[in-house]
């Protein structure tokens, strides 16, 4: 159940950075921050500003969505046409550059976001679940449906798959490339962001939190494939779930090397990803 | 740098230890010693082959652990501690060069970090080896007989010996064979596995040698601090690494060591003012500007301004599958010379023997399309063999099955006496059989003599340790290679050209530096994919007496082209190949006559 929980937010960060890898082709090392900074703005705007658990995360996701559609503006679309290792250095400055501006602002040591539920576990049958835990299971899965839904159901979502099969092809039937890049970037940081919030009062909130996020990213887009929706769902899901087995039976310290060996293994074995006859979003 | 310069900064850095009174100063020269070896390491994978790794602190801290641990619980001396710790650093990177086999750009990035992340956690969580966060602490100082290393001076020069070594490994490596194949497989890996560079095997090569020597760098550090713990595996160092070959300039020699001199000494001086926190946001700042600002790093931005105006290569556009009006490059380029007949001899090589290319069924289909179906042909020893047929008919299809760049779906293709089919195409390249592609391709930051070198790659042996050792035989190779190149050259009529970058040569010439190249790799059969597409019609004239020269070198010739009066004129066969079949072969005039080919072309009822 924990497990799932976890993929349920490793989903979230999966899709922003799929959406930004395979329509962009941006390796987006500074993903991981956008996680960090939704969990500060998140504890920010509870701890400090008062505001309501709920607002607070809605703030947050705001605030991915600002920064990352400013990040894109400023820092990527100068860099459209340059090489992808050009693109990828850049973003390893974001990235670093992000996290210690965090860390001077926030300081090292970590916060915990406060929040309305009761600890008293729920009992379902046989399953007992923390009241907290399943809100950010539903409330990922909500966020998962509306990606969905706008990708697939919208004028933007059908822009954007047309963009992720030729750029070139779709600018020169009148879609607005720079626009959809600054859309899928403020989309994906968002996403980020909002995974979060909601991981924010589980765990603890501190700046290199980040490093892991970006890390468990990844291995999600690899197992689920480059640009892969549904295999970005299908792998967070795994991804949580191999975690806790992991941690349950092999060792609690070698809790965070499954998304390492996830991303080792499958690159070797198959580099399209589990998932890669599943459906794509182009 | 001139030869005078490069002696100055070694007599300072000789002599280091008596301007920099201050022992503090002396730690810092230490450490950016330590960090010029890393840095070096990871421009040899980043610079020359073009793959970013960024699990390079994995194999700092493999060769730190390595040496802390036999020195402690073994016992070992430093001497033996050290050679240990690149070997097992090296086998590390040896097994990331294999595991990454086919990965390149953002995969082999992710694999390397994965990998360091393995590293760091083993070394947290293995208490009874690494007695984990805690470390391990009072590692013995090295001693050399009777001397103890204790005081900085000594190690000082313990460290700018082992950075010296690091810098001589390079610099031979760069400057060979080896060195050729990386830097052809950053360029333009399918042109270089086409004469024979072996992707898989140089990449491993590059990441053995960068690996032993972060190994080397590591177990340094281990001896001078006295103390490792898993912050040594710290993503800061990797960053710190990348930061300095990107800022000195990556894939030059001397890049890597300003950027560590600069990016150790400066952080120290700031460090009164500022916090490391801030430290590590400036970095992260330093590496967005230097992007955005200077891309190609400090020492090449420095050598351009002092180069004079002269010796600038020209910023002639290379025209990049644009041929249309490309091809009218203004200085009449030489082949109209070559035309004229009397072509220089290639090198002497034995006279190639002949051999048949026996093309049976051969079958490719992408998804449900046969691109071709069931095709089969031979190609006779000592002839001109073209492939024609309308766009979409398969020519490129059946070149690039035949020579390895396509698995097929069916059929087999033999050539004297040997199966091609299922070879990579550095190995198909190694029988003999050699292509040149439809769109241009040569590795466009080299030189035309660099550009045949890399050619010429399987005419050498040097090997690793040859080359790092600089054996007389590998050294007169080079020299035989060098001649062979100048032969070439000439025989293409580009030797007026030969020290311009290809980049800044014409289309047309691009074209010539594609067949010098391919010459070089010494083919018994040569399949040349519309080598006259583009070009003028006297430039044509001379690329066909061109192709009858290299046949009369006994090379023989397998030709995909759409001009007709090329084709005619050179062909002593002609195959007709349309919609992925075989559908008329023989003499140009037979063929010319044949009604399905003029149908085929020309179109009307019942096209096949």
């Amino acid at each position: 159940m924990n497990g799932l929980v976890l993929g349920g937010t490793y989903a979230l960060l999966g899709i922003g950075l799929t959406l930004i890898f395979g329509l962009m082709n941006v390796v987006n090392f500074a993903h991981g921050e956008f996680y960090a900074l939704g969990a500060y703005v998140a504890f920010a705007a509870v701890a400090l500003a008062g505001l309501h658990f709920f607002l607070a995360i809605a703030v947050a996701i705001v605030a991915g969505v600002v920064l990352g559609g400013l990040c894109e503006r400023v820092v990527l679309r100068p860099l459209r046409g340059e090489s992808i290792d050009t693109v990828m250095l850049v973003m390893i400055g974001l990235w670093i550059a992000m996290q210690n501006t965090e860390l001077l602002a926030w300081g090292g040591v970590a916060k915990s976001v406060p929040h309305p539920f009761p600890t008293a576990p729920l009992v379902l049958g046989p399953l007992s679940i923390a009241p907290l835990r399943l809100f950010v299971l539903v409330a990922a899965f909500v966020l998962i449906a509306g990606v969905h839904l706008l990708v697939h159901r919208t004028r933007l979502g059908r822009a954007m798959r047309a963009t992720f099969q030729d750029a070139d092809t779709a600018a020169l039937m009148g879609v607005r490339i720079h626009r959809i890049n600054t859309a899928t970037f403020a989309l994906g940081s968002g996403l980020a962001a909002a995974a979060g919030a909601l991981l924010g009062p589980v765990f603890l909130v501190y700046p290199s939190m980040g490093d892991l996020a970006s890390l468990k990213a990844f291995s999600v887009v690899i197992l689920g494939g480059l640009g892969n929706l549904a295999g970005a769902t299908a792998g967070g899901l795994l991804l949580g779930i191999a975690e806790e087995l992991g941690a349950g039976y092999v060792s609690s310290g070698y809790r965070d090397a499954a998304g390492f060996v996830i991303i080792i293994l499958v690159l070797l074995l198959r580099p399209s990803g589990l998932f890669a006859r599943a459906e794509r979003i182009g | 740098m001139s030869r005078l310069g490069r002696g100055l900064l070694a007599t300072a850095a000789l002599l280091a230890p008596f301007w920099l009174q201050n022992p503090y100063y002396l730690h810092v020269a230490i450490m950016a010693g330590i960090f010029a070896v890393l840095a070096m390491s990871l421009n040899l994978l980043l610079g020359y082959t073009g793959q970013l790794s960024l699990g390079h602190a994995a194999f700092f801290g493999i060769g730190a652990y390595t040496s802390a641990l036999l020195t402690l619980q073994r016992e070992w001396s430093f001497w033996l501690a050290l050679p240990a710790a690149v070997a097992l650093a090296g086998v590390a990177g040896w097994a990331i060069g294999r595991l990454a086999l086919k990965l390149r750009g953002a995969y082999f990035v992710l694999v390397t970090i994965s990998f360091a992340g393995v590293v760091s956690l083993v070394s947290v969580n293995w208490m009874e080896l690494t007695n984990g966060p805690l470390g391990l602490p009072g590692i013995p100082v090295p001693t050399l007989g009777p001397w103890s290393l204790r005081s900085k001076t000594a190690y000082y020069y313990l460290v700018l010996a082992g950075a010296a070594l690091s810098w001589l490994v390079c610099r031979r490596l760069v400057h060979s064979r080896i060195g050729r194949a990386f830097v052809a497989l950053r360029e333009n890996e399918p042109l270089a596995e086409s004469v024979g560079v072996d992707g898989t095997r140089y990449l491993v090569i590059a990441a053995v040698v960068s690996a032993g020597m972060a190994g080397m760098a590591g177990s340094l550090y281990a001896h001078y601090t006295k103390f490792v713990s898993p912050e040594v595996f710290l993503f800061t160092y990797t960053v710190t690494m990348v930061i300095m070959v990107i800022a000195g300039g990556k894939g030059t020699l001397a890049g890597p060591v300003v950027g560590a001199v600069l990016f150790t000494a400066l952080p120290e001086a700031l460090r009164e003012a500022t916090s490391w926190q801030w430290q590590m946001l400036a970095y992260g700042v330093i590496l967005l500007l230097l992007v955005f600002f200077l891309p190609s790093g400090i020492v090449p931005a420095l050598s351009a301004r002092r180069r004079t105006p002269t010796e600038t290569p020209a910023p002639l556009p290379a025209a990049k599958g644009h041929a249309v009006g490309a091809a009218s490059s203004p200085p009449p380029i030489a082949p109209t010379r070559a035309a004229g007949g009397g072509h220089a001899a290639l090198p002497k090589r034995p006279a190639p023997a002949g051999a048949r290319l026996q093309v049976r069924d051969l079958t490719v289909r992408f998804g449900g399309v046969a691109a071709l179906g069931g095709v089969s042909f031979d190609v006779e020893p000592g002839t001109i063999t073209s492939l024609i047929g309308p766009n979409g008919a398969g020519k490129t299809t059946a070149f690039n099955a035949i020579t390895g760049y396509l698995t097929p779906t069916g059929g087999d293709v033999v050539f004297a006496d040997g199966r091609l089919s299922g070879l990579r195409p550095c190995d198909v390249a190694r029988r003999g059989v050699v292509r040149t592609f439809q769109k241009t391709s040569v590795f466009p930051a080299l030189t035309v003599t660099d550009n045949v070198m890399i050619g010429l790659h399987l005419q050498g042996r040097a090997g690793l340790a040859g080359t790092i050792a600089r054996r007389r035989r590998v050294q007169d190779e080079e020299a035989g290679l060098a001649a062979q190149a100048v032969d070439i050259i000439e025989f293409v009529g580009l030797t007026s050209r030969r020290d311009e970058v290809a980049s800044a040569l014409s289309y047309g010439e691009l074209r010539l530096v594609e067949l010098a190249v391919a010459l070089a790799a010494a083919p018994r059969l040569l399949l040349l994919d519309e080598p006259a597409a583009g070009l003028t019609t006297a430039e044509k004239t001379a690329v066909s007496a061109l192709i009858r020269a290299i046949r009369e070198q006994g090379v023989t010739i397998f030709l995909v082209e759409h001009d007709m009066r090329l084709v005619m004129d050179v062909s002593d066969t002609v195959i007709v190949l349309n919609h992925g079949r075989v559908i008329a072969r023989g003499a140009p005039a037979a063929v010319q006559a044949d009604p399905e080919v003029i149908r085929a072309y020309l179109g009307g009822a019942g096209a096949a």
